[in-house]
């Protein structure tokens, strides 16, 4: 007869979330298991534009960013990681007030933004167009290789001797002296659990009869074919809604948060035409020689968020031992940190930045 | 010309065409968007501009009917167009589509696909050198151009095409230097009952064999090329005997075709929900679709070989019953021809799909060095080792490695791919499905894509929290 | 020798050639045939060098797929077995 396993933590949820905090509490003694419905790491963790930039950061998020960006630049090559610096650029004397204010707020948050000439702008990126109004510098930003996430927290867990399951699917969640979860394969048992899971939040914490006001965006992301180089550095605009970054293979990555079409219970977004094409054309108007730039590849990852776009992180309200992680507005940032702080907290120990309790009141300004 | 149909065709080959004149002549306004310059599709391909004239062939004679007949219908055809996205809105199909450098949509109510096939090229040493083209590559090559590859050419594949594709050569005044089939006299032998419904065929098949042996063309039979010697081009062939894995003849030549059977292109049809299995004698994954061309998906049809190889005959027989179907379906009359002809004509083109279904012997052609994924220039040792690491799906092997990201799409690459995981696995291809097939569906120029615009139109939208 | 299939090649008629430099290099085409064909006959064979391992590279499905025979046209990259010969056309490697 066989022992059952019990985990001092069941993780559902294989994204940066999860298997960072897998990764800390492991290393405070605690027997962990990761879960995935798919592959690790194909959630928005995988999908992502790969944007680590400070200027794209919530004010009040400025402080874990910056220690994600440390994080991110320890992970290194194994990611792809590159610090390019960035810059944002406003078109009109309406944005360039919006960029004032914005990055104003956030340099004041402690990333190291300043506002830069229209000379030192063509000198550091010739191929933009003339027509910047205003720009904004952060020597800390740039980006790393999202399609590499399940990759290296793979091999992460592996070394860490951390088990994890892909392809696993939580059915029903009992509770009874711990957690049985039922899954597509095996039972799994654990002490604890951490959900995880991204934009699939709302239907596992229903699963324990919790409510969380979970919404998902379907960001769009588009890659082009290799080309001559335009751009070293990160490219912004001053609403947010443009990023843009070209890899040391060539290829130009375009994003931004235009929304694609698609829930999480479709498992997949799909790609909507009247939203990447503008998405295009703002990249085409920073970039004009992006033009003759061959599109290959458009999709769409879930990007979950809480009403009042702020992170889950915390106790899930109403579950003794039951922890919630995600919706953190700039999750591929932070989410190496913030899920090392997660982790210290489902230890018993204080973490180093404070946590953000799921049960708060998301209509009132709480944080 | 408005942009506002009933039914939109996806490529206007044997079964695109067909369909759309069976749904125009049941009195709806009919579209067919075809990348090409001509109807035809790819067997069917017509002669470009610089041919201003040659001797006809079977080809070339089918080619021209149903052009005539597709011109002298009501169908909308719009070709030199290129199709990049499809998305259904309501009751209606959008496609994104790109004609003479301008971004253009198409709306209609219903959606007929008829993407056809691509070839299934086994990756071996040398394979990526200049001169070496796929084996349906030469016959759009030959259709198109009438241009041959080289002075003296190894054709080397399985099924028909390898013999079609020597007479072709001959035809056209060129050498064959060697044809080099993996697939036995035997194999033949089993696909001959089939072939009985189709004499005119056999007739064919059975000349193009009489003339190369007359010529002295060495036909090497359960043999295939093991490696393409040449850096900027090829110069010399060499084989392997597939059953005794010994050495074969190696061959001087300066350009090899190379191809193991058609795979359907159900890259469009995934991308709409429709749901795929894997059938070997049907070319591998193909989309689930009932013979008269309805899927799970409101609205969307498909037929031809891009829902399964079931060759040239079938495919416009199935393309009149998709094309009566969704007529019906929309309210006309439409007669369906018997279903029973479309059987006999699918039962051949599936004996003939047969001869290629992969073999671990012709997996085995491909060594640790060779490349797998050529727009990224990965290997098998490359691809194997990420699957060591843990990837075991296409998406994951995509992700880790860039195999499959590279400007074609994974379409010469991810077939190969899946066999590795599966063997590496010890799960089977059935178990490896396609990585998820995303929109443009071919590369589009962004400002084309794009077309004009205004700064001040876009929509941007609400910025991002603060 | 007897021949089953017979040798149609002298009853092609083409259309008429015309001139354009690939890389540099002056090319004869027939108008209207597409750029691997003109190229193919030419003995131009590598269009293109790799990524990564910058091997030479050149037409391979000859319809539209592969993306072996991109090329550069009018600083637009195109498929060069998609696009046509036109007299004093310039077309450089990617």
């Amino acid at each position: 007869m066989t022992q059952k396993t019990t985990y001092d933590i069941a993780i559902i949820g294989g994204g940066i979330m999860g298997c960072a905090t897998a990764l800390q509490v492991t290393q405070g003694g605690m027997s962990a298991i990761v879960l995935d419905q798919g592959d690790l790491g194909q959630g928005a963790s995988g999908v992502n534009a790969g944007t680590l930039s400070l200027q794209i950061k919530r004010v009040k998020l400025m402080p874990y960013a910056l220690k994600g960006h440390y994080l991110w630049e320890q992970m290194g090559d194994a990611v792809g990681f590159a610090k390019t610096g960035g810059y944002t650029l406003a078109f009109n004397g309406r944005e360039a007030d919006m960029l004032q204010e914005r990055q104003t707020l956030k340099a004041q948050a402690g990333a190291p933004i300043e506002f830069v000439s229209n000379n030192r702008l063509r000198a550091a990126e010739p191929n933009l167009t003339q027509k910047v109004e205003a720009a904004s510098f952060c020597a800390e930003d740039g980006y790393a290789n999202s399609s590499l996430t399940g990759q290296y927290y793979r091999g992460r867990l592996r070394d860490a001797g951390i088990p994890y399951r892909e392809g696993c699917k939580v059915t029903a969640i009992d509770r009874d002296a711990g957690f049985a979860l039922h899954t597509n394969s095996e039972p799994i048992y654990a002490t604890r659990i951490l959900l995880a899971a991204g934009a699939w939040l709302k239907p596992l914490a229903a699963l324990l009869g919790v409510d969380l006001p979970v919404n998902a965006r379907v960001n769009t992301v588009s890659v082009t074919e290799r080309m001559p180089h335009l751009m070293g550095s990160v490219i912004g605009h001053a609403t947010g809604l443009l990023t843009m970054k070209q890899k040391a293979n060539g290829t130009v990555l375009i994003g931004g948060g235009w929304q694609g079409l698609g829930t999480p219970q479709d498992r997949r977004g799909t790609v909507n035409a009247d939203t990447v094409k503008p998405n295009l054309a703002l990249a085409q108007y920073a970039v004009p020689a992006l033009a003759t730039a061959r599109v290959t590849r458009s999709w769409t990852g879930f990007e979950a968020n809480v009403p009042d776009f702020y992170p889950l992180a915390g106790a899930l309200p109403g579950v003794p031992d039951a922890y919630v992680l995600g919706c953190v507005r700039g999750g591929y940032t932070i989410g190496p940190y913030i899920g090392q702080l997660m982790g210290d907290s489902i230890l018993g120990k204080e973490p180093e930045m404070p946590l953000f309790d799921p049960g708060r009141d998301f209509e009132k300004d709480t944080i | 010309m408005s942009d506002h149909y009933d039914i939109a065709v996806v490529g206007a080959g044997p079964a695109g065409g067909t369909a759309a004149v069976t749904a125009a002549k049941a009195g709806l306004r009919v579209v067919v968007l075809d990348e090409q310059p001509k109807a035809g599709g790819q067997v069917w391909r017509a002669k470009s501009a610089s041919i201003r004239s040659a001797p006809k062939t079977p080809e070339t004679t089918a080619g021209d009917g149903l052009r005539r007949t597709l011109a002298n219908s009501d169908a909308t055809l719009l070709s030199d167009t290129r199709v990049w996205d499809i998305r259904r809105t309501g009751d209606t199909w959008q496609l994104q589509i790109l004609r003479g450098g301008q971004s253009e949509q198409i709306n209609a109510r219903a959606l007929i696909l008829a993407t056809g096939a691509r070839e299934y090229v086994q990756p071996v040493p040398g394979w990526t050198t200049p001169g070496v083209i796929g084996l349906a590559g030469a016959t759009a090559l030959f259709k198109q151009s009438l241009t041959l590859p080289g002075k003296r050419t190894v054709i080397s594949g399985t099924g028909p095409l390898v013999f079609y594709v020597a007479s072709e050569i001959r035809r056209l005044g060129g050498t064959v230097t060697a044809v080099v089939t993996p697939n036995t006299r035997t194999d033949w032998a089993r696909a001959l009952p089939s072939m009985v419904s189709q004499p005119r065929l056999l007739a064919r098949g059975g000349l193009w064999m009489a003339d190369l042996m007359l010529a002295r063309v060495p036909i090497l039979w359960g043999h295939g090329v093991s490696a393409v010697e040449g850096t900027d081009h090829v110069t010399a062939i060499h084989t392997r005997n597939l059953k005794t894995t010994g050495t074969g003849p190696t061959f001087d030549a300066d350009s090899l075709c190379l191809g193991h059977g058609l795979i359907p292109n159900i890259e469009a049809a995934q991308m709409l929900g429709v749901a795929i299995h894997h059938d070997p004698a049907l070319g591998g994954w193909v989309p689930d679709a009932d013979p008269d061309g309805a899927t799970q998906v409101a609205g969307l049809y498909l037929c031809g070989d891009g829902c399964g190889i079931r060759g040239v005959t079938a495919a416009g027989l199935q393309g009149t019953l998709t094309g009566a179907r969704a007529a019906r379906d929309l309210g006309k009359a439409a007669p369906a021809p018997a279903l029973q002809s479309w059987h006999r004509a699918a039962r051949f083109g599936q004996a003939m799909t047969r001869l290629s279904i992969p073999t671990p012997q012709l997996a085995a052609l491909s060594t640790d060095d060779t490349i797998l994924c050529r727009c990224e220039s990965l290997t098998r040792a490359d691809i194997s080792a990420e699957i060591d690491t843990g990837a075991a799906s296409t998406n994951a092997v995509k992700s880790g490695r860039r195999a499959g990201m590279g400007p074609c799409g994974g379409k010469y690459c991810q077939t190969a791919i899946a066999a590795l995981i599966a063997a590496q696995t010890g799960k089977t291809a059935a178990d490896i499905p396609p990585s998820t097939p995303r929109p443009p569906l071919r590369p589009v120029p962004l400002g084309q894509a794009v077309g004009d615009f205004d700064y001040d139109d876009l929509p941007i939208p609400k910025p991002a929290p603060l | 020798m007897i021949r089953l299939v017979p040798n149609h090649a002298d009853q092609i008629e083409r259309s008429e050639k015309v001139k354009f430099t690939f890389d540099g290099q002056p090319i004869e085409g027939h108008a209207g045939e597409s750029l691997v064909s003109a190229l193919l006959r030419a003995n131009a064979l590598t269009l293109r060098h790799a990524p990564n391992d910058a091997a030479p590279r050149g037409a391979f499905c000859c319809m539209g797929l592969c993306q072996e025979c991109a090329v550069l046209v009018a600083g637009q990259v195109v498929e060069a077995c998609r696009t046509d010969v036109a007299a004093n056309l310039i077309v450089e490697r990617v």
